[in-house]
């Protein structure tokens, strides 16, 4: 039995009993679907069909549907790519790092902290694939054998790394999703009256029976997958970056980016983990599970990450004046008072002041605060990759070259578009999948649960 | 046992029942009631049940699409008998000539399988380069819109009912005159002098572009009605008056290259040229000293410039810089004497003669200026042709025969001429297009394209260049010598004729064995006896004081305009060509429009936009020319003389939708053709020569008073660069002083205080001074991530070298690169969005008046420099230089590559593998010179470009080179280095068993710079030319510091500009 300090605050609010967490949880998921979940899902997929569309009409008709150019030649599309595998990077952190460290209130947030990872990794993997001219042969960047003789990939291109890095990363996390999921699917499955959803559930519970057997081989799995998971969290941006800090571009040639890049994708994942959060525990009514704590909680991680964004930007620009590099110093200052200087200052009002409200514990613990910078940062972090893909380009090396780029509708669509298609995504998972990891909740009952630290509280005061 | 077992097919056989019995007695089966089935009416009746339906349509629909799926049979007919001369897959080059009115050049037609596919100069025994019109002009060739048979009244017809018809409007009483431009072509003289001889009609010869008060002023002065042969070679000081010799003016494609011979600053001197303009020329972004002045001062500077050398003359009213400048440009012709040159430009005999008298004074005539006995170039009689417009308006004319022109586009007398037109009864042209002229004629009776037929040309006394054809005529078209022989009654074939006047007795039996001949045709001259010219005839002594009195009193308005030609589009006569539309102007690297240049300050106090990008339009103005008006775009034109516009002739053609070519017309977004309100296709550009004024009947290209008013309005133009000074980079570009050149001349390459080898500082005692500190630097060369490529000595490994010094920006090497190498014709829109795929680009820089020492001395701050910098000077000095793929040893493009499309050759050369490119872009994105071209679309099948994309048109797809494959959607594509010619070449040589010789391989730009600036070759030969500009100490690799190590190196550009 685990034991924890009466004044820590619950994590467990409310008098929960074992059943009134699964009553909670699995509730939803057999009730009728809600109204307001009908309409959100109508508006969602529709922009997700319209996004479906922009791509297709991409693809069969050339990238030059697109604002590119023949010096800026990524833009929204690779800044997409960056921004989606950022958020990404939330749901392994909390589920693998929290694990590795103990920390429980990761129980609440984890599962869908997870799914939005896994849904945000496949938005992204959309981008280098569309963005390709040719995305018929897109999968030459596999190493398979082939009938062309000796011809290979090309192991030097950090465009293959990227290939490697997040084809892992998704596998990874989609294995720990599931794994965790085990069990609570058997639980639904066990609930479950209506014949067909039980087939169902019972399928993808693997055959849990809930034996300690059972249990052990779980949490020794959750454990080598979490060992697995942590160094992937670093490796995927890290070798995103790469895709600019090895060019020879003024502004993406840097050495800072690896560590830059991966607490930037923390900060703006869980950025992003709290829009979702906070619109579905109102909605879910899981107001119990998910409160002001674990929201103070993600934002200490905010303002660590985004403190460490904050120097990375400052390092950057005395290292671009430090440097002496005449092309360097240029693209820097071409940034903050160039043609995209608005982009530049966005993104460091967003990432990098606005995140220190939080410093100020009311704004930390409030709601709404929380859910409005939690925007904010994610309009900030898009803005900053965007800001080093195009500012770097447009003003290279040669200026006759130098050129602006401007957005099309396709472009607008295509990023709109996935955006619908992931918070599809994530409404069919609050609707089918157990929100919460129900079954690793019911472990802190004892120990965080409220009316447990108060029956605690009492006996403490009696000795 | 076994043998007596017996089967049954069934109880009944064993049991042999009646009814088996029977049906085993009939061989075949019951008949089938058929008949009665199909007559039965009921079936007749019945409908086709939904499910049928379905059915058939289900069946249908499956065949069709299994039949679709054959892959279409494309069949290939070899040759029964293989011609002599053509081997698939093997180029044939012919000697030929080109002359349109304007460029007179001897040429190599290089032909594929009977088509021809690229002009070059004919450098071995020829006059003159080829220009971008001209090696753009093959595309014209294979023009659909061209008349494919001969017109009468609008109707097809074949050439005995027109012949009939012209030789009727012939007897009709009234003037008979045949209206062409200079003719240069002595067989098309005899032709001329038998037509007008037969039938009493006159010849009049009118240039669409008039130089006749040059040639007036030779008249007066010399007796000589010809326009000069300048010697630009011999030169040691040419100054300028709004003369564009390098880009324009005269016989350009003649005087680009000589005026190179005497820029070679490692000869230990070099030319020099003043320059004085009121906008900014190709000639005057190469002067050594460019002065802005206004179109009513030139006459004044010439008079300023006499007075200056002989003191003749009343002093002249004229700016203080503008006379500092006159200055110094008299002493150094005074110092270059008889090799001094002045040239003037503008159509005005009071400066012309002016002129003449500076070169007359200098001693210029018979050295620079040569006067020939024979009629040159520029014959046109503008006084002539005016009378012929008021006797057509008047109805005296019966017939009117256009050949080579187009009056009623160019002429300033156009209206005139379309309403005379129509009271000529028979009015014939032999135009190529139903051009504006042609399509208003009763008669069209085409000429061949210059590359379909024969012709002789003559400009010199000692010989006669001979024009050839490359192909059989596509269409049915006939020479206009033919033509006008038959209308004469003494119908020959042309061919024949042709030979006649060369050798009087020909028959065709000497066809093939008239040794001179054969010669000729192969060289593209016959040598002529000429005997020796007096080419310095005497003055006449005219008066000049009339001359004087005239320029000293022009008053300039507010407003002044000079009309100019752009290199690309020159006279309009090529508005069809989407090549050349698309080949950005190489001074404001603009395509696809023409627009008012105007100067900086001129536009801020109007309120116009002086930044034009993708998404920021050129503000519209509206210029006003005596009664007329036209609404242009304004262009900012850095050097532009404040209070002056330019604006381009050649645009506007086809105001009445003539067929003149698709691409002659502006398209939508879509790639349809627009149309205006009465559904008339809008041309492209407006047509500037309504703006030309006659001066006492000569045509006049500048305005001095004329007004301008914004409208409000914008207009999007397409640049492919907006970015116009090098921001301090002087990696990028490198540049200096004669005198500092000489100062320095032999120290090493990598010494010289204007050329110094990078260095980047080390964490190591580089030095050996015991410290580490700012003074350890490592050459930016040294410093290696990789391996090297082997190619250092082992084979071959192709390299280039730019002299900057001799580039003047003409872009002929652009237009030959795009022929040579398919690339893709994007239209404005795709331009305007910074997508061009020229393969090969020249950046023009402009010197900016900041820089960041200027800044930190006035305080200005590091931002706001950067900020002066972007911003040209008021008349700044140009650098062109041409740019395309670098082919560094340690290419960024090359690792970044995820599938390994890029790769490097084992001979140095950066190459790109297009079947293996999944189009990522990232070589793109990570080439500091912004060289690599991605394919947007699906250029050659894409309904946006169907109106001006070559591979687009059925018959335009013939230029197409059947050794560079066209690229497909989604792959990225750059500068081969022309890697199938050095194939080619390297399989040559192997055939031969030798070596290779040095200059046998050379890339499409290198063979269309007229000024030698580019050279080509291996850099593992070390005999070899450009293995030799490595060692020069002017050589240098652009972004040097940058480590890619590229095989293409420039020359650092040495100006020599005045001191005062």
């Amino acid at each position: 039995m685990q034991q924890e300090a009466a004044i820590r605050e619950p994590l467990i609010l409310g008098n929960k009993t074992y059943k009134d967490i699964t009553d909670d949880v699995v509730g939803p998921i057999e009730g009728k679907a809600p109204l307001g979940w009908k309409v959100m899902i109508t508006i969602t997929s529709l922009i997700a069909f319209y996004g479906v569309g922009c791509i297709l009409y991409l693809i069969g008709t050339g990238i030059g549907v697109w604002g590119l150019n023949k010096t800026v030649g990524w833009a929204w599309d690779i800044t997409n790519f960056v921004w989606w595998v950022g958020i990404g990077h939330a749901g392994t952190l909390i589920s693998a790092v929290l694990l590795l460290f103990r920390q429980k209130w990761r129980m609440a947030i984890n599962r869908s902290a997870e799914a939005m990872t896994i849904f945000a990794v496949i938005m992204a993997a959309v981008f280098p694939g569309i963005h390709m001219g040719r995305i018929w042969v897109s999968y030459w960047v596999l190493p398979l054998p082939n009938q062309f003789g000796s011809l290979w990939v090309n192991f030097n291109s950090p465009l293959l790394w990227d290939v490697f890095a997040i084809s892992t990363y998704f596998s990874v996390s989609l294995v720990f999703w599931y794994i965790g999921l085990i069990p609570d699917f058997a639980t639904i499955r066990d609930r479950m009256t209506k014949p067909l959803q039980k087939k169902i559930y019972g399928l993808l519970s693997f055959g849990w029976s809930g034996r300690a057997k059972n249990w052990t081989r779980f949490e020794e799995v959750s454990l080598v997958l979490a060992g697995i998971a942590t160094p992937l969290v670093f490796s995927v941006h890290s070798i995103v970056s790469m895709d600019f800090a090895t060019s020879v571009i003024p502004g993406w040639h840097t050495t800072i980016f690896p560590p830059y890049f991966v607490s930037g994708a923390v900060f703006s994942g869980f950025a992003m983990v709290q829009t979702l959060l906070l619109i579905m525990r109102k909605t879910m009514k899981l107001e119990n599970y998910i409160h002001t704590k674990h929201v103070e909680y993600m934002n200490i991680v905010i303002i660590v990450t985004g403190s460490i964004v904050g120097v990375a930007y400052l390092t950057e620009l005395f290292i671009s004046w430090y440097s002496g590099v005449e092309y360097e110093s240029y693209a820097f200052i071409n940034r903050f008072s160039g043609p995209y200087s608005m982009s530049y200052w966005i993104m460091m009002t967003c990432n990098v002041i606005s995140p220190q409200l939080f410093w100020f514990k009311k704004i930390r613990r409030s709601l709404v605060a929380t859910f409005a910078l939690s925007i904010v940062v994610n309009i900030g972090m898009w803005f900053e990759r965007y800001v080093i893909i195009v500012t770097s380009l447009h003003r290279d090396y040669d200026p006759s070259s130098w050129g602006e780029f401007y957005a099309t509708n396709i472009d607008v669509g295509v990023f709109i578009g996935t955006l619908g298609i992931f918070f599809t995504l994530f409404l069919l998972f609050a609707r089918f999948f157990p929100v919460l990891a129900l079954n690793e909740l019911k472990t802190i009952l004892k120990s965080s649960g409220e009316n447990h630290k108060a029956i605690q509280a009492q006996s403490n005061k009696k000795a | 046992m076994a043998d007596n077992k017996i089967y049954w097919s069934g109880l009944e056989e064993l049991d042999r029942t009646p009814e088996f019995e029977r049906i085993e007695s009939q061989e075949f089966p019951a008949e089938r009631p058929v008949d009665e089935f199909l007559s039965d009416d009921r079936l007749q009746r019945a409908n086709t049940g939904r499910r049928d339906f379905l059915k058939f349509m289900g069946f249908s629909v499956t065949a069709a699409t299994l039949a679709a799926c054959e892959t279409p049979v494309v069949k290939s007919i070899p040759y029964t008998n293989k011609p002599e001369e053509i081997t698939p897959g093997v180029a044939n080059y012919y000697a030929s000539a080109h002359y349109d009115g304007h460029d007179f050049v001897n040429v190599l037609v290089k032909t594929r399988e009977g088509r021809p596919i690229f002009v070059k100069s004919n450098t071995e025994t020829g006059f003159g380069r080829v220009n971008a019109k001209v090696n753009a002009s093959v595309l014209g060739l294979y023009d659909s819109a061209r008349l494919q048979q001969p017109h009468l009244n609008g109707e097809a017809t074949d050439w005995a009912s027109l012949d009939a018809a012209v030789q009727a409007g012939l007897k009709a009483e009234g003037r008979k005159v045949l209206l062409t431009g200079t003719v240069m072509s002595p067989s098309a003289k005899r032709a001329i002098a038998a037509f007008t001889g037969t039938t009493g009609a006159e010849h009049i010869q009118c240039d669409a572009v008039s130089y006749s008060a040059a040639v007036e002023a030779m008249s007066v002065d010399y007796g000589r009605r010809v326009f000069p042969s300048y010697d630009f070679a011999q030169a040691e000081t040419v100054v300028m008056l709004n003369a564009d010799f390098l880009g324009t003016w005269g016989d350009h494609v003649w005087y680009t290259n000589e005026w190179s011979k005497g820029r070679r600053p490692e000869n230990g001197g070099m030319s020099r040229l003043h320059a004085f303009e009121s906008g900014m020329s190709l000639t005057g972004s190469n002067a050594d000293r460019r002065t802005r002045v206004k179109p009513s001062e030139q006459g004044r500077v010439a008079a300023a410039l006499l007075r200056e050398l002989t003191g003749e003359g009343s002093a002249v009213q004229l700016d203080e810089a503008v006379m500092a400048a006159v200055k110094s440009a008299a002493a150094d012709l005074k110092r270059s004497g008889a090799k001094g040159l002045l040239v003037a430009g503008d159509n005005d005999l009071a400066t012309q003669r002016i002129a003449s008298a500076v070169n007359r004074a200098i001693g210029a005539v018979g050295t620079t200026m040569k006067l020939n006995e024979n009629a040159g170039l520029f014959q046109g009689d503008d006084k002539a042709f005016s009378t012929l417009v008021a006797d057509m308006k008047a109805g005296q004319v019966s017939t009117l025969i256009v050949d080579g022109i187009n009056p009623a586009y160019h002429s300033m007398e156009a209206e005139g001429f379309k309403a005379g037109l129509e009271k000529v009864g028979m009015s014939v042209s032999t135009a190529l297009f139903a051009d504006e002229t042609a399509s208003r004629c009763t008669a069209m009776a085409p000429n061949p394209h210059w590359l379909e037929g024969w012709n002789d040309l003559q400009i010199e006394a000692d010989r006669v260049e001979l024009v050839q054809p490359a192909i059989q005529a596509l269409y049915n078209s006939r020479p206009m010598g033919e033509s006008l022989l038959v209308w004469a009654g003494q119908g020959q074939d042309w061919y024949t004729y042709l030979r006649q006047t060369h050798s009087a007795g020909y028959t065709a039996a000497a066809m093939y064995t008239d040794q001179d001949w054969n010669t000729g045709v192969h060289n593209g001259f016959l040598a002529m006896a000429a005997g020796e010219q007096n080419q310095a005839p005497a003055f006449s002594g005219a008066d000049l004081q009339g001359a004087l009195r005239s320029v000293a009193s022009r008053k300039g308005g507010a407003f002044e305009l000079d009309l100019y030609r752009k290199v690309t589009v020159g006279d309009g006569q090529q508005a069809g060509n989407p090549m050349l539309q698309e080949t950005p102007d190489p001074i404001t690297k603009t395509t696809w429009d023409n627009y008012v240049t105007m100067a900086r300050p001129d536009m801020e106090a109007m309120g116009l936009n002086t930044y034009i990008a993708q998404e920021d339009p050129a503000s519209m103005v509206k210029v006003t020319v005596g009664d007329k008006t036209m609404e242009l775009p304004a262009f900012p034109q850095p050097g532009q003389t404040p209070g002056t516009l330019g604006i381009a002739l050649g645009y506007g053609r086809g105001e009445g939708s003539e067929a003149i070519g698709k691409a002659a017309y502006q398209v939508g977004e879509g790639g349809d053709h627009l149309a205006d309100v009465n559904g008339n296709l809008v041309p492209i550009g407006k047509n500037a020569f309504s703006l030309v004024s006659g001066m006492d009947g000569i045509p006049s290209r500048v305005a001095y008073d004329v007004s301008i008013e914004a409208t409000g309005e914008t207009y999007p133009l397409a640049c492919t660069q907006i970015q116009h000074t090098y921001m301090g980079r002087d990696s990028v570009v490198k540049e200096t002083s004669l005198e500092s050149f000489l100062a320095e001349k032999s120290v090493k390459r990598g010494d010289a205080s204007w050329n110094k080898t990078m260095g980047l500082n080390v964490h190591d005692d580089i030095n050996g001074d015991g410290e580490i500190n700012a003074l350890d630097k490592k050459a930016a060369g040294e410093f290696d991530l990789w391996h090297d490529h082997p190619v250092e000595g082992i084979g071959h490994r192709w390299g280039m070298a730019i002299d900057l010094t001799s580039c003047i920006g003409c872009s002929a090497c652009v237009t030959a690169c795009h022929i040579e190498n398919n690339v893709p014709v994007v239209g404005k829109d795709e331009v305007r969005r910074h997508r061009d795929m020229h393969w090969m680009r020249i950046d023009r820089f402009y010197a900016s008046d900041w820089d960041m020492e200027r800044g930190e001395a006035e305080g200005v701050g590091v931002i706001s420099t950067y900020g002066k910098m972007e911003e040209p000077g008021a008349n700044p000095q140009t650098v062109h230089m041409p740019m395309m793929c670098q082919h560094c040893n340690h290419a960024p493009c090359e690792t970044v590559c995820p599938v390994a499309a890029t790769t490097h050759s084992n001979e140095g050369v950066n190459q790109m593998t297009y079947n293996r490119c999944i189009g990522t872009r990232y070589c793109a994105n990570n080439c500091p010179f912004k060289v690599r071209r991605f394919n947007w679309f699906h250029y050659p099948g894409y309904d946006k470009f169907q109106n001006f994309n070559p591979a687009q048109d059925a018959i335009q797809r013939m230029v197409l080179n059947p050794d560079v494959v066209v690229r497909s959607r989604g792959v990225m594509e750059k500068c081969s280095l022309c890697v199938q010619r050095t194939q080619s070449a390297k399989l040559e040589a192997k055939k031969a068993g030798a070596p290779m010789v040095d200059g046998s391989a050379i890339t499409a730009c290198a063979e269309a710079c007229p000024t030698n600036a580019i050279t080509f070759g291996d850099l593992n030969d070390t005999s070899s030319e450009v293995r030799s500009t490595y060692d020069n100490n002017r050589t240098y690799h652009a972004l040097e510091e940058v480590g890619v190590q590229p095989n293409v190196a420039y020359l650092t550009k040495v100006r020599n500009t005045p001191n005062s």
